[in-house]
C-alpha cells in the first residue's frame, strides 16, 4: 500500500484479505441459504406426520379464521395468516395482541391444519425456516447477526469486484481447469467456480444486501419522509392505516373476499392480513402469490371485514421500487419453478465452492515445501477444516436429530438447532487432535456417512422412506432423500480425493499465458 | 489473489525489508481500514441521501434510487481506499466527501 502499485496488484491485494477475512461466515451463508431455496419441502420433511393438502387458499383461510375467532376474537388487533400452496402443506398464523389484554399467554404463532383449520399435530421443529435465519442472522441476537450478515455481504461485493479486476483473463479462465497441479489446481477451481457463476455471485450479493436495505440504509428515507416507517407504508404497499371504531360488527366470511381478490389479481393468494378483526373499522387485505411475477413486492386488494366492499388496491410502482422488487424477487426466488429452482441451488453450491476453494487457496500459496508453517497458515488451515468440513456435518446433524428426538418431547426444536452447533462444534475442536489433512478426510467423511445416515433413518422411523416415497406418490420425500445421498456422495469424493492426493510439487512456472489470479 | 511471484510479486516482497516496514506501517493501515469500513458507509449513506433529496422524481422513487445505488458507492469507496497509496488523500476523500455531501443535505433540507 505505501508505493503506489497497478489497480490489478493492489486488487489483488484486497481480493485475497477480504476475502480471507469474511471467508468463513460467507461459506456458512452460502451454504445454508443455498438450502434456504428449499426451505418449505425441508420443513415438510421435517414434519412428516403432515401430508400435502388439496385445500385451495381461500377454504384454509376460512379454516383458519374460525379457529382464530374462538381463541383470539376479543383480543387481538391483528391477524396474519400464510396460506398453503403446492410447496408447503399447512397454514401458518401470526396473532398481533391487544397490548391491554389480559388472556393467558400462547404461541404467537401457530400452525394450522388447512383441512380441519385446528392446530396441526406434528413434532415442533424450525425446519427450513432454521437454515434460512442463519443465514443472515448468524445465529447471533437481533440486530447484530443481520449487521454482521450486511457487512460480510458488503466485503463479498467488494471482493467480487476487485476479484474481476485482478482477473484479466476471464473468458480464457472459463475453460481452464488444470487438476492435480497443487496450487494451480485450486486457483483454477477458484477461477471456473468464480467466473462460471459470476452473474450470480454478483447478483445474490447486491440483492442480499438489497433485502435488508431499509435497515442498512435508512438515510434516504429520513430526508423525504417524516420516519422511515412512511416510506416503507408506500414501498411495500401498506394499505392506509383505518383505526378501530370501537362499535362491534360481525367480521364477514372470508372465503369469498379471498375469491373474488384471486379475481382481481389473476393468481391465488398467499397471505392475509386482517385488521381489527370484530370492529366495523375492520380490514381485510389479500396478497397475490409470488409465483407468477419476479417482483417479490407482492400486490394486494383490501376489502372492508364489516361490509366485504373493496376498499383500495395497491398501487403501480415506479420503476424504482419495481427495481426493488425484482431485486427481492431475484434473491429469494420465490418466482421460480422446481427446474429453475434447483438451478438456483446449483448456482449457490458453486457460491460456497468458490468461497471455499477461495480460502484453500490462501493457505497452499502461503505454504512453503519443507518449512513449518507460521501461526497464522495453521490458526487459517484449521478454521478452513472447521468450517468447510464442519457445517455440512453439523446440517446432516441437525436433520438426524428432528428424527432421533422424540417427537413429543419438550423443547425438541431447540433441541434440533442444538445438535447442529454441538456437532458443528465437535468436528471444529477434535480435528485439532489430527494433522490437517486427516482431519479433511476424516471431517468429509463423518460427514458422508451423516447424510447417508439420513434417508436410512428416515425409512427407519417413519413409513415415508425411499422404497415408500419412491413407490407411492411422494415427491418431496423421494427428492430429498435422495439429495441427501447425492451430498454424501459429494462429500465421500472430497474425502476419497484428499486421501489419495499426492503432495502437490511447488510450482515452478507458471502455465503458459496466465498471469494472475 | 495474488500473481504467481515471477510475474507479478506478491506485495510483501515488494517492499525491501518487510519486517521493519511494517511496525511504522500499522498506523496508517488502521487509519486507512477505518475510513474503508466505517467512512466509506458514512459516504455511502451521505450519497445515497443526496440522490434522494435531490432526483427530480416522486419521493419514494428517489428513495428507493438511494437505497439500490448505496451499496455500489460504499464497494467503490472501500476499494479505492485500498488502492490510493496515501492514506492522507484516502482520508481526505473519504471523509471530506461526506463532510461535503452532509453540508450540501444540511444547507438543502428535508424535501418539502
Amino acid at each position: 500500500m505505501t508505493a503506489a502499485l497497478p489497480l490489478r496488484q493492489s486488487m489483488a491485494w484486497v481480493h485475497g484479505w477480504l476475502g480471507l477475512l469474511a471467508g468463513w461466515l460467507l461459506f456458512a451463508m452460502f451454504l445454508t441459504g443455498t438450502a434456504s431455496y428449499f426451505r418449505p419441502e425441508i420443513t415438510q420433511w421435517m414434519q412428516p406426520e403432515i401430508r400435502a393438502s388439496t385445500v385451495s387458499p381461500a377454504q384454509a383461510a376460512q379454516g383458519a379464521m374460525t379457529y382464530l375467532q374462538r381463541i383470539g376474537a376479543g383480543d387481538d388487533v391483528q391477524w396474519f395468516l400464510y396460506l398453503p400452496d403446492a410447496r408447503s402443506a399447512v397454514t401458518r398464523v401470526f396473532e398481533q395482541r391487544s397490548p391491554t389484554s389480559t388472556a393467558p399467554p400462547r404461541p404467537a404463532e401457530l400452525t394450522l391444519d388447512p383441512r380441519s383449520g385446528e392446530p396441526v399435530r406434528a413434532r415442533e421443529t424450525r425446519g427450513g425456516e432454521h437454515f434460512y435465519r442463519f443465514h443472515f442472522q448468524l445465529q447471533l441476537p437481533y440486530p447484530w447477526g443481520r449487521w454482521l450478515a450486511g457487512l460480510c455481504a458488503m466485503v463479498m461485493l467488494s471482493a467480487i469486484v476487485s476479484g474481476v479486476i485482478t482477473h484479466k483473463r476471464i473468458f480464457a479462465d472459463f475453460f481452464t481447469l488444470r487438476w492435480n497441479k497443487g496450487q494451480r489446481s485450486w486457483l483454477d477451481a477458484h477461477n471456473v467456480s468464480a467466473v462460471l457463476a459470476l452473474p450470480y455471485h454478483a447478483m445474490i450479493t447486491y440483492t442480499g444486501l438489497i433485502t435488508l436495505v431499509a435497515m442498512y440504509m435508512p438515510w434516504p428515507a429520513m430526508v423525504n419522509y417524516k420516519t422511515p416507517l412512511d416510506y416503507g407504508a408506500v414501498a411495500f404497499g401498506i394499505p392506509t392505516e383505518r383505526a378501530a371504531t370501537g362499535i362491534a360488527a360481525p367480521l364477514l366470511p372470508i372465503e369469498p373476499m379471498i375469491e373474488k381478490a384471486e379475481a382481481v389479481l389473476g393468481a391465488p393468494a398467499t397471505r392475509v392480513v386482517v385488521r381489527h378483526p370484530n370492529d366495523r373499522a375492520a380490514t381485510v387485505t389479500v396478497y397475490r402469490h409470488a409465483s407468477v411475477s419476479i417482483n417479490a413486492r407482492l400486490p394486494s386488494v383490501t376489502y372492508s371485514g364489516s361490509t366485504g366492499q373493496m376498499l383500495e388496491r395497491s398501487g403501480g410502482t415506479g420503476p424504482a421500487l419495481m427495481t426493488a422488487g425484482v431485486m427481492l424477487g431475484l434473491h429469494v426466488a420465490s418466482y421460480a419453478g422446481t427446474g429453475l429452482r434447483w438451478a438456483y441451488c446449483l448456482l449457490g453450491l458453486t457460491g460456497a465452492a468458490m468461497v471455499g476453494t477461495g480460502l484453500l487457496l490462501w493457505t497452499t500459496k502461503r505454504r512453503r515445501p519443507g518449512a513449518a508453517p507460521f501461526p497464522g497458515l495453521t490458526l487459517v488451515e484449521r478454521l478452513n477444516i472447521a468450517v468447510i468440513a464442519g457445517l455440512p456435518f453439523g446440517m446432516a446433524a441437525y436433520l438426524l436429530a428432528n428424527r432421533v428426538i422424540p417427537a413429543d418431547a419438550a423443547g425438541r426444536a431447540d433441541g434440533e438447532v442444538a445438535a447442529m452447533f454441538w456437532a458443528w462444534g465437535a468436528v471444529a475442536v477434535m480435528q485439532l487432535a489430527r494433522s490437517p489433512r486427516r482431519a479433511w478426510i476424516e471431517g468429509f467423511a463423518i460427514g458422508a456417512i451423516a447424510f447417508a445416515a439420513i434417508p436410512v433413518i428416515n425409512a427407519v422411523t417413519t413409513a415415508r422412506g425411499l422404497p415408500a416415497s419412491l413407490r407411492g406418490d411422494d415427491p418431496v420425500f423421494a427428492g430429498f432423500d435422495l439429495t441427501m445421498l447425492a451430498i454424501a456422495t459429494v462429500l465421500g469424493m472430497a474425502a476419497w480425493r484428499v486421501a489419495h492426493l499426492r503432495p502437490a510439487a511447488p510450482v515452478r512456472r507458471p502455465a503458459r499465458g496466465v498471469v494472475h489470479a | 489473489m495474488q500473481a504467481t511471484p515471477q510475474r507479478t510479486p506478491d506485495l510483501r516482497r515488494t517492499a525491501t525489508s518487510p519486517r521493519r516496514r511494517l511496525r511504522p506501517a500499522v498506523v496508517p493501515m488502521i487509519a486507512r481500514i477505518g475510513t474503508a469500513l466505517v467512512g466509506g458507509y458514512v459516504l455511502a449513506s451521505a450519497g445515497a441521501t443526496l440522490i434522494a433529496r435531490l432526483l427530480p422524481v416522486d419521493r419514494a422513487e428517489a428513495t428507493s434510487w438511494g437505497m439500490i445505488l448505496s451499496f455500489l458507492v460504499y464497494a467503490i469507496a472501500v476499494l479505492w481506499s485500498f488502492h490510493e497509496p496515501r492514506v492522507m488523500r484516502v482520508m481526505l476523500g473519504i471523509w471530506g466527501g461526506s463532510v461535503a455531501i452532509g453540508l450540501a443535505l444540511a444547507l438543502l433540507g428535508v424535501r418539502p
